[in-house]
């Protein structure tokens, strides 16, 4: 090579070496710090969570409302990490022995956890602090606990309604009236809804689903939990037996297959493979495409985020029972917050746990949400400005004698999983209920039996 | 002494990374473990349950069924786009920079991609479809007999490191034996059988066996765009495996079908390596 050419070789190699420098340099003074300046003499309690956006925005108020005033007193800080995958983190996390000191996790988490070992229970701290079954509306008092122990507190709760599109009933009034129904009101059984849902389809000349007056798989986030609109349950927990062919339970399955059979399993994969997620605009009750949805508390805050335009065109009521006796039937869930085994401040990540359960702080964080509260408790203010219209039709379901929790099953991943696939065949018109469930509940029960058999083993 | 303390720190990171866990997950094939509680022994009952357990056949069914049509569809692909991109025209560099790119996307993104494509109603496939004529296109991910068919189109795109391969191994085929083969007449197809394949016999090997672990592995794109759906129908091994571990916490369960499946691909490869006795020829042999 020329001494020319040894040159730019020579020149640009220093140009590089001296442009890495500066950008290593600059990285150093200008680059990203860690987040919290730790105070000194605190304990600082790690507190785990999954939310994002929004939602993290409420639940960072909530601690820091805890830092500056219990927090402050007591020299306890919370300092609040929010992370992907929570239960999988927590899991690992508790395995090698340096959980957080509490844990954000689904309500469906406590049976699977504690069964396991992997929670402490909090009976003797809520004592401490006041906190007992009548702090709570019951379901969410029962969510909590498992094999009679209290695992963790409740953060954030909701419980389920039938939005309706008020302008598509309008829109459609001549339809339903010449059916007998009422296009002022949402339906108040299983009967009229599927009325309501005939009346309401839109079908186009090729087949295809314009318009769905209500499908059971949209969102079908609770599906799994339909047979209580129906009287039946699949869990029976005094006898720890898995009652899927409960006829109430069969009633629902065979009513959720009925729709696919009626419009037709191809045309409802193609309806439902054009909606968007619940976040985005194409969300189907949105769009609009889908009349009607059974959707949580939190929906009218998307609603009003995602679509203002739709303010005063939608309602919710309590979503209606096959037998009309059978009023206020809800599902209820709710995020809690748990202290993992071997966390090492647990009376200081109680007392931000029981911060984050009095009235006010509660009050606070399910108006960030958009969520009812689970407290017995609930203001007048809380009722009167809550960002979802119809906040009282949720809290008096979740009050209501018919609310139902999360069945407490150890195994409930498999339950939720297996339930996916038994739906799915439904749909596809590849099994009947009946024989769908016989062998969902053989399957299961062994599954549950075999579990509870190890564990009994493990503590001989 | 010298050569070991040399040796030491990949000996050290064998032994902590590599030996030590595959150990333990045999012993844990044997136990009812959760991660959460000490592993409790129960001899061979995870293998009894197995056996017992009709989804476990289901994916191996499904597993088989995905690598019989995405292996010999991937090679035998891949090898004609490489002879392609092995002849002499302009923009070659090109083309095998085109053919090499979706190798580069990750997992992930070129599911959410693909998702989006086989979408039923607005994806680009079946409007192309419909677009043709095609009145009723199929359902691809939402329909059952045709959820498996899109997941094997869809490892048909990220054929580019196994074209990269095969080319190196074509042109590393003596140009000699071309002129001598057309000196006594042969047709392209007679060359492509006597010369071509016999001389990268080797190669196409290699990419059997890679082939099969690869494709009896799959698992991060059918659990992205599917999650094992519609009922089942792509549910694949690696999935209700992951599924075991960690979703239903039976890491015992899992460790035993890890090491089912390590024997399965054992199994085929050697095999694999048994039958290429008769096909495979190394030069110099």
């Amino acid at each position: 090579m020329s001494s020319f050419g040894t040159g730019i070789l020579s020149g640009t190699k220093h140009l590089v070496v001296a442009a890495l420098v500066a950008s290593g340099l600059g990285l150093l003074v200008f680059g990203p710090r860690a987040g919290d300046k730790l105070p000194k003499n605190c304990v600082i309690v790690d507190y785990w969570e999954k939310w994002t956006g929004d939602e993290e925005t409420g639940m960072r108020q909530i601690v820091d409302d805890f830092n500056s005033t219990v927090g402050n007193e007591k020299h306890i800080y919370v300092r609040y990490l929010s992370t992907s995958a929570i239960e999988q983190k927590t899991l690992v996390s508790i395995a090698a022995g340096v959980p957080p000191d509490v844990a954000g996790l689904y309500n469906q988490n406590i049976p699977q956890f504690s069964a396991l070992d992997s929670l402490e229970p909090l009976d003797d701290l809520a004592a401490e602090h006041g906190i007992t079954a009548k702090t709570y509306k019951k379901v969410f008092w029962d969510e909590c606990h498992y094999d009679s122990h209290l695992y963790g507190l409740v953060s954030t709760a909701f419980d389920l309604a039938l939005y309706y599109n008020k302008e598509i009933f309008r829109r459609c009034a001549p339809e339903l009236e010449s059916r007998g129904l009422d296009p002022q009101h949402a339906p108040r059984t299983i009967a009229e809804l599927d009325a309501y849902a005939k009346a309401l389809d839109r079908i186009d000349p090729s087949g295809q689903i314009v318009l769905a007056g209500y499908l059971p798989t949209e969102p079908g986030w609770f599906i799994n939990y339909t047979c209580i609109w129906f009287g039946g349950s699949w869990w029976n927990g005094a006898r720890q037996k898995f009652t899927f062919t409960d006829p109430g339970v069969v009633r629902a399955y065979q009513w959720i297959q009925s729709y696919s059979r009626r419009l037709g399993p191809k045309a409802v994969a193609e309806f439902q493979s054009g909606f968007g997620t619940i976040d985005s605009p194409q969300n189907p009750f949105l769009a609009p495409t889908v009349a009607m949805v059974q959707q949580g508390t939190f929906f009218a805050h998307l609603i009003n985020h995602l679509k203002p335009s739709m303010d005063g065109q939608w309602g919710a009521a309590p979503f209606p029972s096959y037998d009309p006796k059978l009023r206020d039937v809800t599902y209820c869930n709710c995020d809690v917050l748990v202290i993992p085994r071997g966390a090492k401040h647990k009376s200081e990540a109680f007392e931000f746990i029981a911060f984050v359960n009095r009235q006010d702080e509660m009050e606070k964080l399910a108006n960030y949400h958009c969520k009812i509260s689970p407290l017995a408790k609930v203001s007048e203010g809380f009722l009167a400005h809550h960002n979802n219209p119809y906040i009282r039709v949720f809290d008096n379901l979740a009050a209501s004698p018919n609310a139902h929790p999360t069945e407490l099953v150890p195994i409930l991943p498999e339950v939720n999983d297996e339930l996916i696939n038994f739906i799915q065949r439904l749909q596809l018109q590849q099994v009947t209920p009946e024989e769908g469930l016989r062998q969902v509940q053989t399957r299961l029960q062994q599954k549950y039996d075999q579990f509870m058999e190890d564990q009994r083993e493990r503590r001989r | 002494m010298r050569g070991l303390v040399f040796l030491s720190p990949w000996l050290i990171g064998f032994f902590a990374f590599t030996l030590v866990p595959i150990a333990l997950s045999l012993y844990y094939s044997f136990c009812d473990y959760s991660l959460l509680q000490p592993p409790l022994f129960k001899g061979l009952n995870n293998y009894r349950l197995l056996a017992q357990d009709p989804v476990f056949w289901k994916v191996v069914l499904n597993t088989a069924i995905y690598a019989l049509m995405a292996l010999p569809l991937g090679m035998i692909v891949a090898l004609g786009v490489a002879m392609l991109l092995n002849l002499k025209i302009r923009g070659l560099s090109i083309y095998r920079t085109i053919i090499f790119l979706p190798s580069l996307v990750p997992a992930v993104a070129s599911a959410m991609l693909w998702l989006w494509l086989f979408n039923t109603k607005l994806g680009l496939i079946n409007t192309a479809l419909r677009g043709v004529g095609v009145a009723n296109p199929p359902g691809w991910l939402t329909d059952v007999h045709w959820a498996m068919p899109a997941l094997v189109l869809m490892s048909v795109w990220g054929i580019g490191n196994t074209v990269i391969i095969y080319l190196a191994g074509l042109q590393d085929v003596p140009r000699e034996l071309y002129e001598a083969a057309n000196i006594d007449g042969a047709t392209t197809l007679r060359k492509i059988w006597h010369v071509t394949l016999p001389l990268i016999s080797p190669v196409i090997f290699f990419n059997l066996i890679m082939g099969i672990i690869g494709t009896l592995q799959v698992f991060a794109v059918p659990y992205i765009m599917t999650s094992g759906g519609p009922a089942r129908s792509t549910y694949f091994y690696t999935m209700y495996l992951y599924d075991n571990a960690f979703n239903y916490l039976k890491m015992g369960y899992a460790s035993a079908m890890a090491w089912i499946q390590l024997l399965i691909v054992l199994a085929l490869t050697a095999l694999a390596a048994w039958s290429g006795k008769r096909w495979v020829h190394y030069q110099g042999n």
